[in-house]
């Protein structure tokens, strides 16, 4: 590293452990424990875990470490919310999703830093998401979403959203070969697309996961345009509408056709019914109006002893305790995770496309968390990004940050000319 | 590059949607916290006032710091927060008393929220204990500007004693009967008198005379009975009126100059749903008051007579009978659209939600109003002696219940007074069992609000 990028990159280690520290302490002025020692390991906790990222970046050498610097503060934010819910108590569990969120994030740095290398590889894509789809089918429980090994639970249909982001980014550059059937031009990938989206919404409306198919459309969407960017793929207009149209009739069909339980969440007065189907939406909301902009203090919000506090409605738990300003700028700090891209541009099309699916998933998740809690949209039960607690959410969201962390590093640190290894490098620079 | 940079657009695009989506829940829950705080166990409310600063609610109250009964007379109308009565001012307005704001949290001492209603508690209480120990309701209002200044219904109940024993509670004790459909005996007869008007016009209406004879037998061969079984004669219009005579009306609504169809067009414009139309009602600052109906079927028809009389099917809210008065008083046919909260305060004491008249639309015709006011003032002539000091357009009304088992008595009018603009409705229940009369209610309602 250079000189100037190692003071940059001190500086913002700095920034951030002081702004761990700032809640830490604000915590011990303002917060619910029940004695000192608890803050104090939940202190060591989210510091160990700060100083540990920061010494283990330095073996990933890039030019731009932003994404990475964001990422730990707002997971380590994450343990802090979650340690904080009724009571200041470290929460190993989420500790330990936040590490493998972290090791998620370089993995899913290192599978996409090679965008050639990795668009020959279509078909292990196919197959791996066959294969998490075929493990809902089969290992999942009666037409549920969760695998139950025992200690621990998985969800594969979050597996199944980066598996899907490559599948639709690896099809992009194939939109010139087109064959003719009949009267149409038809792209063979778009079409293996499209056959994976049905298959997904089939899956989801069988496992009941409802709330994940807003998600996988969008991702499919956001395919489906990057491929009216392509350079010479051609759409018309006409084409354009229908399949907006196409859409819109599906929807309707869709809300039509759903179950008498989504269908109850769909129009739900939450106000008149705030001890069946409202109850937890109008909690939350209660909650927010009590925590006002700035708060009750860590851990002494009530939220706590509703359903699904730190995961479904973990938004308005945070709004409850730290106050709706802090939550906002939470949000914010994902925000600005996934418009990195728009200031450093990805370095290719296929990451670029990758950075549209991935902050797709994450808007779209987002959106139906928080809105949703909220009673703007439909409740439909999904996890906020790195706030909500559950594993298999954790380590999606670290692998698909871990996609846009790829397209935003090519270069690496100070090529040495002539060594075997850098040559290496400088071809991976050269793309 | 060009083709990232549309890709990238979309990022923009779909980053952009949500900030504004975000900007938009900000912006509700700032607007709507205090409405979710209503809803909350842990909701600090302020109090209820009356127009002169009287407390009508204060939700730590109890018989100990007001003393006992000391809101018995509002006790089912402005209710309390307790979720028992629902169709109360305090439980349709409950975000408007919370001492709450969104930058401040709750605020257990200090906080200014209020209601301010437009009654009089000193009158309403006078009216209250003018009923002595019979039920009914009664209420008035300012029919220039729509202020209620007296609504009291009995029972009622007082809010502070809580709800232990709730099941032996009266019939009614739980709500305000001015908002609920009644059976309204002869004061229906303004309505038929309004329509008649606007149907056949003056000159005709009272160019007829019909016969009572006590008993009239209809063209449907049914016995429309009269109050006075030794008949009134020959009368016209004005007689009619003022006699409540039954077989008049019956052989009105029979006349070929009055169409059933013209009569349902005039009593649908008044508001009535007839011949079961969904149900309607109207809101008084957020309370449900029920809206007229009737059935109406065939002009020879037994029931559809007395529909137009005023029993049979037909209800009609005191609420309503007496919002009627005002388009007549007013000779403007629209009517004078009541409000309780005439002003609240936020949690910093900053006054808010002013209210301002309004008026409906044109329910019947400014001729027929000036018709029907001079009749009814002529009527209320008959009243000099029971509700003296007072000029008076008057109904008065009895209306059979419980399959004839007992009475009510009604009475709907208004004075004319520029000071005192005063329209008003007093029901009182089952009159024959009654230490008192409709005509004392009103009179004792009326020397409470001028004097």
């Amino acid at each position: 590293m250079e000189k100037t990028g190692k003071t940059k990159y001190i500086f913002s280690a700095i920034f951030v452990l002081i702004a761990h520290i700032a809640m830490l302490v604000t915590m011990s002025h303002n917060g619910n424990y029940a004695s000192p020692g608890k803050l104090i390991v939940l202190s060591l906790a989210v510091i160990l875990l700060d100083i540990a990222y920061f010494i283990a970046m330095l073996f990933f050498r890039q030019t731009t470490y932003t994404i990475d610097f964001m990422l730990i503060f707002i997971l380590n934010i994450s343990l802090i919310f979650q340690s904080s819910f009724g009571g200041i108590e470290l929460s190993v569990k989420h500790l330990l999703t936040c590490i493998a969120s972290l090791v998620a994030c370089r993995l899913g740095y290192m599978l996409c830093c090679d965008h050639k290398w990795l668009q020959t590889k279509k078909k292990p894509f196919y197959i791996a998401s066959g294969i998490i789809m075929l493990s809902i089918l089969t290992l999942t429980g009666s037409r549920s979403m969760w695998i139950d090994l025992g200690f621990f639970t998985l969800q594969p249909s979050e597996f199944l959203k980066p598996a899907f982001i490559l599948v639709c980014t690896t099809y992009v550059a194939e939109q010139q070969n087109k064959i003719k059937f009949w009267k149409f031009n038809i792209v063979p990938e778009n079409l293996i697309c499209t056959a994976f989206i049905i298959l997904i919404c089939g899956l989801q409306w069988w496992c009941r996961d409802l709330g994940s198919l807003p998600t996988f459309v969008a991702i499919y969407l956001c395919g489906l345009c990057a491929r009216l960017c392509y350079p010479k793929a051609k759409l018309s207009k006409k084409l354009i509408i229908t399949g907006i149209a196409l859409i819109g009739v599906l929807a309707v069909i869709a809300i039509i056709l759903a179950p008498p339980y989504v269908k109850a969440r769909l129009f739900v007065d939450i106000w008149s019914d705030s001890s069946g189907d409202g109850y937890q939406q109008s909690r939350a909301l209660i909650a927010i109006a009590n925590g006002g902009w700035f708060g009750k203090g860590a851990g002494k919000g009530d939220l706590h002893n509703i359903f699904a506090y730190d995961t479904d409605i973990v938004f308005a738990s945070i709004c409850e305790e730290w106050g709706l300003f802090f939550a906002v700028m939470v949000i914010a700090v994902i925000l600005i995770m996934l418009a990195c891209p728009l200031v450093n541009p990805p370095r290719s099309y296929f990451h670029a496309t990758l950075a549209t699916g991935v902050c797709s998933a994450f808007v779209v998740q987002m959106a139906l968390n928080i809105f949703g809690s909220c009673n703007m949209i439909p409740f439909t039960g999904v996890t906020l990004p790195f706030i909500s607690q559950g594993g298999s959410s954790m380590v999606t969201c670290g692998f698909m940050m871990g996609m846009i962390i790829a397209g935003q590093s090519p270069v690496f640190k100070n090529p040495v000319a002539g060594s075997k290894k850098n040559k290496k490098r400088k071809r991976v620079k050269a793309e | 590059m060009k083709s990232i940079k549309r890709s990238l657009r979309l990022v923009t695009i779909i980053i952009l949607a949500f900030i504004a989506g975000m900007i938009m829940l900000v912006l509700k829950i700032q607007k709507e916290a205090g409405f979710y705080i209503s809803h909350s166990d842990t909701a600090e409310l302020g109090l209820v006032y009356d127009r002169n600063g009287d407390v009508l609610f204060d939700s730590d109250a109890s018989p100990n710091k007001y003393g006992n009964n000391y809101f018995i007379d509002v006790g089912n109308l402005i209710g309390d927060a307790k979720g028992q009565m629902t169709n109360t001012l305090v439980a349709k307005n409950i975000e408007k008393l919370n001492n709450y704001s969104f930058s401040w949290g709750l605020v257990s001492n200090g906080g200014k929220s209020s209601i301010h209603t437009s009654l009089d508690h000193y009158a309403n209480r006078i009216v209250y204990d003018s009923f002595g120990s019979s039920k009914g309701c009664a209420v008035a209002y300012d029919y220039t500007t729509g202020e209620i200044l007296v609504c009291t219904s009995l029972p009622s109940l007082d809010v502070t004693k809580g709800y232990s024993g709730i099941a032996d509670f009266e019939t009614g004790t739980l709500i305000s009967k001015v908002m609920y459909g009644t059976v309204p005996g002869s004061t229906q007869k303004v309505s038929t008198l309004l329509s008649a008007f606007q149907i056949m016009g003056r000159d005709k209406l009272f160019s007829k005379s019909y016969t009572c004879e006590g008993v009239y037998m209809n063209k449907g061969g049914n016995e429309i009975d009269c109050h006075n079984s030794y008949g009134h004669g020959t009368q016209n219009i004005q007689q009619a009126f003022q006699n409540s005579c039954n077989p008049f009306f019956a052989q009105l609504v029979e006349d070929n100059d009055m169409p059933l169809d013209k009569i349902i067009k005039c009593y649908e414009k008044m508001g009535y749903a007839v011949n079961g139309e969904k149900e309607q009602y109207f809101d008084i600052n957020g309370i449900k008051c029920d809206r007229a109906s009737t059935t109406l079927t065939d002009s020879y028809d037994f029931n559809t007579q007395w529909g137009c009389i005023g029993q049979g099917k037909t209800l009609v809210s005191p609420m309503q009978l007496m919002m009627w008065q005002s388009g007549i008083v007013n000779e403007s046919g629209k009517m004078t659209m009541p409000y309780l909260i005439k002003y609240t305060t936020n949690v910093e004491g900053e006054i808010g939600d002013w209210a301002e008249t309004s008026f409906s639309e044109e329910v019947f015709t400014p001729q027929s109003a000036v018709e029907v006011k001079n009749i009814m003032l002529e009527n209320g002539k008959n009243y000099s002696e029971s509700i003296s000091g007072y000029t008076l357009g008057i109904k008065s009304g009895t209306a059979q219940i419980k399959d004839g088992e007992e009475e009510n008595s009604l009475l709907v009018g208004f004075i004319v007074d520029e000071r005192h603009p005063i329209a008003f409705c007093v029901l009182l229940e089952n009159k024959d069992n009654s230490d008192t009369r409709s005509e004392n209610i009103v009179k004792a309602m009326l020397d409470a609000l001028c004097n």
